[in-house]
């Protein structure tokens, strides 16, 4: 494992300069743009293993990269994809998929067009949460972010309607987006794997998802201030053995939703040399399982507050506090079985996360992060958030302490 | 006393270090299909962030400079950000495929011939360079109110003693003009103060374009000893 990071380290750095020569050519007399990034992670925790990985032991199965092509084909006409594959313990698994693919025709300032497989604008950073060289933290606040649900909010397949709408009176500027689309899981997500620790395979998960983001640049220099709305309505088919019903075997499964929707709320503050964030998601699921037969109404909420601080040109520090909680009640065959999570002081239904970090920029293309998290919970009912069963076949402890190194390149 | 009048010139210089990153006059210019003359700092500002694609109903795309004191003293007076920020800003369009790495030029020459030939191009130079076949755009203020225009300008001399040592920088000045164009006043803001008389005992000699009142402006003068 050590020597497969060394082996990535080595790579980052002398594939850098060669790579950044390569990054714009010329097809058909249109300039192509190609960028890229590869990060690579280290993580070590005391109390639960993290995130999939045997934290315990220390892990290295923390890689993800992406590859981006794209070209204006006219003034207002431009195309482009990027590829993206990640490893995180036992999530991704090296399966490559499209990011996204995105044909996008800008009539104007205040009114464009994108369509085909589009990333979806939800919060702060729902968007650019796999960059990892575009924050200071190696990993965003997982309250909000959770990176093993990533899936579930990264893109649709469908269009977007954006702009950028100047107000009068020197009031700042309001930037829309309004969307919708087909979300598709990646089988080797979270949710997938929360639920085959009870027996379930899924084959496919997605479905609808639309929404809208507003976000103000407001007069007072550096400060944004946002809403996110996002609605989905999705379908998950696999097998299982049904807990209501043992004797019946493996049985098809299915789920869907009666509701679900999220609201997000951001306000972002940078002035001089330091950056302040927070944002708070409340994500509420009423799905329906096995065939119907059963429902389960999920109240996720979680905020943060953060804040970074440039040092120096090429060094950076931070630190957040991020705050999960989430309930869990079952309805029908399956509530005889499963008991309600209502308490959101159990270590079983909160996250509490405090988080300090330091960046440094060895080269413009080459970043190098440590931090380190104080957790207090697991959170770990009947959603996926970051610490699963598999991991911790012997039951959860209540506090985790974790220190996370990564390092990232990109071009 | 050489000894003095040196520490003196060094210790001026040390409080206003951050300053050396800063730089020339700039000027805007865009390349003849652009319809506007006159943009104002937050219209730029959305140009050049990507927030902006058209102006005056014409398509318009940003062309910057790859470093050096223009391009720094472009980014803090108009944009509020780094280079790195900006790259990272770009970076974030880049890959979610909401926009595309503007094109970065290594020279102000290399910048007017680019937007000169480019549809849409607006971009920066020091306000010295040499513009043939683009157009200079007037850069409003908040109010709406146009930057006043320079007609004549003196180059500050180059105090001596500080040049034979290396030792520059830039510097920064409050110039009052009258309505006729004149230079009633200019104050120091910032920068060595031995650099800063100099370009005072220069800027009183300038003209700008006569205007309907008496204005203020902000003038950053570079001193390269090299």
């Amino acid at each position: 494992m050590y020597r497969r990071i060394a082996f990535w380290i080595c790579c980052l750095f002398l594939a850098g300069r060669s790579l950044l020569r390569a990054q714009e050519f010329k097809l058909f007399e249109h300039d192509v743009q190609v960028h890229g990034w590869l990060s690579q992670g280290f993580a070590y925790s005391n109390g639960n293993n993290w995130l999939t990985m045997n934290t315990n032991s220390g892990s290295g199965a923390m890689t993800d990269m992406g590859l981006n092509m794209s070209t204006r084909i006219t003034d207002n006409f431009r195309v482009g994809a990027l590829v993206y594959d990640r490893n995180l313990g036992k999530l991704g698994q090296w399966h490559p998929s499209l990011d996204w693919a995105v044909a996008d025709y800008r009539v104007t300032s205040w009114f464009g067009i994108r369509g085909g497989k589009v990333k979806t604008v939800l919060g702060l950073y729902n968007d650019t949460q796999d960059q990892d060289f575009l924050h200071t933290f190696a990993l965003l606040p997982q309250s909000v972010y959770p990176t093993d649900l990533r899936d579930t909010t990264i893109a649709h397949l469908g269009g977007d309607i954006y702009g950028r709408i100047p107000l009068p009176r020197q009031l700042g500027d309001l930037d829309y987006t309004v969307y919708a689309g087909h979300r598709s899981d990646s089988i080797y997500s979270g949710y997938p794997y929360l639920i085959s620790q009870f027996g379930i395979l899924p084959k496919s998960l997605g479905g609808l998802q639309y929404g809208a983001d507003l976000r103000w640049s407001t007069p007072l220099k550096g400060l944004l201030l946002g809403g996110s709305r996002m609605d989905q309505d999705t379908t998950g088919k696999g097998s299982g053995v049904n807990p209501t019903n043992f004797a019946a075997g493996v049985v098809p499964y299915s789920e869907f939703s009666k509701a679900d929707w999220t609201n997000q709320f951001y306000g972002e503050y940078e002035v001089g040399r330091l950056q302040i964030d927070s944002e708070y998601r409340r994500y509420l699921r009423d799905q329906m399982l096995w065939a119907g037969t059963s429902e389960n109404v999920t109240d996720v909420r979680g905020w943060y507050v953060s804040g970074t601080y440039r040092i120096a040109k090429r060094l950076e520090v931070g630190s957040y506090y991020s705050r999960y909680s989430t309930t869990s009640i079952f309805w029908g065959a399956l509530a005889a079985l499963v008991p309600k999570q209502t308490d959101i002081s159990l270590p079983a239904n909160h996250i509490y996360d405090k988080v300090i970090t330091a960046r440094v920029d060895l080269k413009k293309f080459w970043n190098v992060k440590v931090e380190g998290h104080f957790m207090d919970g697991y959170g770990a009912s009947n959603y996926p958030d970051g610490f699963y069963l598999q991991e911790n076949p012997n039951g959860f402890k209540p506090n985790t302490n974790a220190l996370v190194v990564k390092t990232g390149f990109n071009f | 006393m050489q000894f003095l009048k040196l520490l003196l010139v060094v210790a001026g210089l040390f409080p206003f270090v951050p300053e050396m990153a800063l730089a020339a006059d700039i000027k805007v210019i865009a390349n003849s299909s652009v319809t506007i003359d006159t943009i104002s700092a937050r219209e730029l500002k959305n140009v050049f962030l990507g927030g902006k694609s058209s102006l005056g109903g014409a398509h318009v795309e940003p062309v910057l400079e790859k470093g050096g004191l223009t391009h720094q003293a472009f980014l803090k007076k108009f944009i509020g950000r780094s280079d790195d920020e900006l790259q990272k800003y770009y970076l974030a369009l880049v890959f979610t495929g909401r926009g595309s790495m503007p094109k970065a030029l290594a020279s102000d020459e290399e910048v007017v011939a680019y937007v000169a030939k480019t549809r849409g191009a607006i971009g920066y130079v020091s306000a010295g360079t040499d513009a043939p076949g683009v157009k200079v755009l007037t850069i409003s203020d908040a109010t709406g109110n146009p930057e006043r225009r320079l007609t004549f300008r003196v180059e500050p001399e180059y105090p001596e003693e500080l040049q034979k040592r290396s030792i520059g920088g830039t510097v920064r000045l409050k110039v009052t003009i009258a309505a006729t164009g004149n230079v009633e006043n200019a104050e120091l803001l910032g920068g060595n103060p031995v650099l800063g008389d100099a370009a005072i005992a220069a800027v009183a000699k300038w003209k700008y374009a006569p205007a309907a009142s008496r204005t203020t402006a902000e003038v950053s003068i570079p001193f390269d000893p090299h």
